[in-house]
C-alpha cells in the first residue's frame, strides 16, 4: 500500500524535497506559518522546519513527535545581477536608501537575519528594511525580480536563481546555526508512513541530494 | 409543502454559511480581551496605515473615476471592450494585479518608477481593485441619468458644466454612493496585490489585512481582534449604504431647490 504523505516544509526546502520524493503533497511557506496551522488542525503528516524551535514547541504542545535534526544551511546576502545600490559587502546593506528586504521575525530566516546583523555590528541596517516578508521565496523573489537591492536568504535559495542574483558572503564568525528539524505530525493518520518517509530523509540517499543542492550535514 | 421547506432550508443553510465565520470572529474572542488587543502597537499601526492609504486611494478613485465614468457611459464604438478592460482588475486574481503593477510601475517596469514598498505601493494597489468597483457604478449611475431632464436644463439655458453638476450628479448621487461605500470596503481589504507590490513594513505598508496575516503566524488573538476591527468596518459602511434611502429623498430637494 502506498500512501502518498502531506508534508509541510520550509519555503527554502521547495526545490529539494520534490526531488527527493516527488510524489508526495507538499505545502511550503515560512515554517511558522506552517506551524500555525498545524495548530489550527491541518492535515499534515509531516512538519519540516527551518529551525529547530518551532518544531520543539510544537512538540512541548503536543502536535508532534519528537523532532529530529535532518540538515543544516548557511545565510547569504544577495543583490540583483545589475546591482542598482552598488553593494559589495555584507556592511554595504546599512548605506543610507538601501532597499533592503528581508523575512519577518519570527520566521526562521527573518531570526537568522537579525542574528547576522548583530553579529557583524549592523542592527542599523535594520533602518533600511522596506519589507518584512512572510518567507525566504518571497525575499528571493524580490531581489530576483530586481526590486529590491538586497536580501537575506539561504545559501540553497540563492543557488536556485543564479542567474538573477549575485551573492556575498557572510563569514563564518557570524553565521547563526541554522539547523533544520523533521517531525511526525500527532493527528497524521499515516503515521508509520510518516515515520518511514522521516527515516528515509536521514537516509544516505535523501542526504546525498541534500547535499548537491547545498544543504550542509547534520554533523 | 415540500418545496417550502426545501427552500426555506436552503436559504436557512446559505444564510447561516454566510455570517457564522462573521460572527465567530467575535465568538472566539471575549470582548473585553478584543477591546485590549487593539490597543496594541502592531495593530493601532496598521489602523493608521489603512486609513491613510484607504483614504488617498478613495479620493483618486472618486477624482479620477467620475469622469471616467461619464466618458464611458457615453455611446460610442469599441466602449464595450474599454469598459471590459476597465472592470478587468476586479475579476483578476490579486496576485496578477500584483504582478502587473510591478510590470507596470516597478522599477524595471514599464515606467521604472520608485514605486514599489512604499505608503503609495499600497496606494495603488487598493486603486487598481477598488477603482473599477466604483467606475462600473458610476457608469451604471450616469446612464439611469434620464436624458429629457439633462437635455431640458441646457434648453433652460445652463450650460454642460452647470448641467453636470446641478442636474447630472444630484441624480447619479444614490449611486455613485453606493459605488464609493463598496470600492471603500474592497480597498480596505485588499490583501494580495499590496503585500507582492508594497511589501509588508509596520508603520509604513501593513495595513490590516497584512497584519491580520502575519500575526495569525504569531499571536492569534490579535489576528482576530483585528479581523473583528475589519468586520465592524466594513460592516459600518454596508449599513451606510442600506441607509440610503434618506440620501435619495434629499437628493430630490437638492435637485430641487438649485
Amino acid at each position: 500500500m502506498n500512501v502518498l504523505l502531506t508534508i509541510f516544509a520550509a519555503a527554502s526546502l521547495t526545490n529539494v524535497f520534490p526531488h527527493i520524493a516527488p510524489k508526495e503533497h507538499y505545502s511550503f511557506a515560512g515554517s511558522n506559518a506552517l506551524a500555525a496551522q498545524i495548530q489550527q488542525g491541518a492535515p499534515a503528516d509531516v512538519f519540516a522546519s527551518a529551525n529547530t524551535s518551532i518544531p520543539f514547541q510544537l512538540y512541548d504542545q503536543g502536535l508532534v513527535e519528537k523532532p529530529v535534526l535532518f540538515t543544516r544551511n548557511q545565510l547569504v546576502l544577495i543583490v540583483p545581477r545589475s546591482n542598482p545600490a552598488n553593494i559589495h559587502s555584507v556592511a554595504d546593506v546599512a548605506k543610507p536608501g538601501v532597499k533592503l528586504v528581508v523575512a519577518a521575525t519570527g520566521v526562521p530566516v527573518g531570526d537568522y537575519t537579525r542574528t547576522v546583523l548583530k553579529n557583524m555590528n549592523l542592527g542599523n541596517a535594520l533602518n533600511n528594511v522596506v519589507s518584512n516578508e512572510t518567507d525566504v521565496r518571497e525575499v528571493l523573489a524580490k531581489v530576483a525580480l530586481g526590486e529590491a537591492d538586497a536580501g537575506f536568504v539561504y545559501v540553497t535559495d540563492a543557488r536556485t536563481v543564479r542567474g538573477k542574483v549575485a551573492t556575498i558572503g557572510i563569514r563564518w564568525a557570524a553565521q547563526p546555526r541554522v539547523s533544520y528539524a523533521v517531525a511526525v505530525v500527532s493527528t497524521s493518520r499515516h503515521k508509520a508512513a510518516a515515520r518511514a518517509w522521516v527515516k528515509a530523509l536521514l537516509g544516505k540517499t535523501a542526504q546525498a541530494k541534500l547535499r548537491a543542492a547545498g544543504f550542509l550535514p547534520v554533523k | 409543502m415540500i418545496r417550502r421547506i426545501v427552500v426555506f432550508g436552503a436559504s436557512f443553510v446559505g444564510i447561516g454559511f454566510l455570517v457564522l465565520p462573521v460572527v465567530a470572529i467575535f465568538a472566539r474572542v471575549p470582548p473585553g480581551r478584543l477591546v485590549s488587543q487593539l490597543g496594541n502597537g502592531a495593530v493601532t499601526d496598521a489602523l493608521r496605515v489603512s486609513v491613510e492609504t484607504s483614504a488617498v486611494a478613495q479620493a483618486l478613485v472618486l477624482l479620477v473615476g467620475t469622469p471616467t465614468a461619464v466618458v464611458l457611459a457615453r455611446r460610442f464604438p469599441g466602449r464595450e471592450l474599454l469598459v471590459a478592460l476597465v472592470e478587468l482588475p476586479l475579476v483578476l486574481p490579486p496576485a496578477v494585479a500584483g504582478i502587473g503593477l510591478f510590470a507596470a510601475f516597478g522599477r524595471f517596469g514599464l515606467l521604472h518608477t520608485s514605486i514599489p514598498f512604499t505608503k503609495l505601493a499600497v496606494v495603488f494597489a487598493v486603486a487598481l481593485v477598488s477603482g473599477p468597483l466604483y467606475v462600473r457604478a458610476a457608469i451604471a449611475a450616469f446612464e439611469g441619468v434620464d436624458e429629457n431632464i439633462v437635455a431640458a436644463s441646457r434648453t433652460l439655458g445652463a450650460g454642460p458644466t452647470r448641467t453636470f453638476f446641478r442636474v447630472v450628479l444630484p441624480l447619479a448621487r444614490a449611486g455613485l454612493a453606493a459605488g464609493a461605500a463598496l470600492a471603500l470596503a474592497r480597498g480596505l481589504g485588499e490583501f494580495g496585490a499590496t503585500i507582492m507590490f508594497a511589501g509588508s513594513l509596520r508603520g509604513v505598508t501593513e495595513t490590516l489585512p497584512l497584519a491580520v496575516y502575519s500575526e495569525f503566524n504569531v499571536n492569534f488573538d490579535t489576528a482576530l481582534a483585528i479581523s473583528a476591527l475589519l468586520v465592524a468596518l466594513s460592516a459600518a459602511l454596508l449599513i451606510a449604504l442600506k441607509w440610503r434611502p434618506s440620501l435619495s429623498i434629499s437628493r430630490f430637494r437638492f435637485a430641487a431647490s438649485s
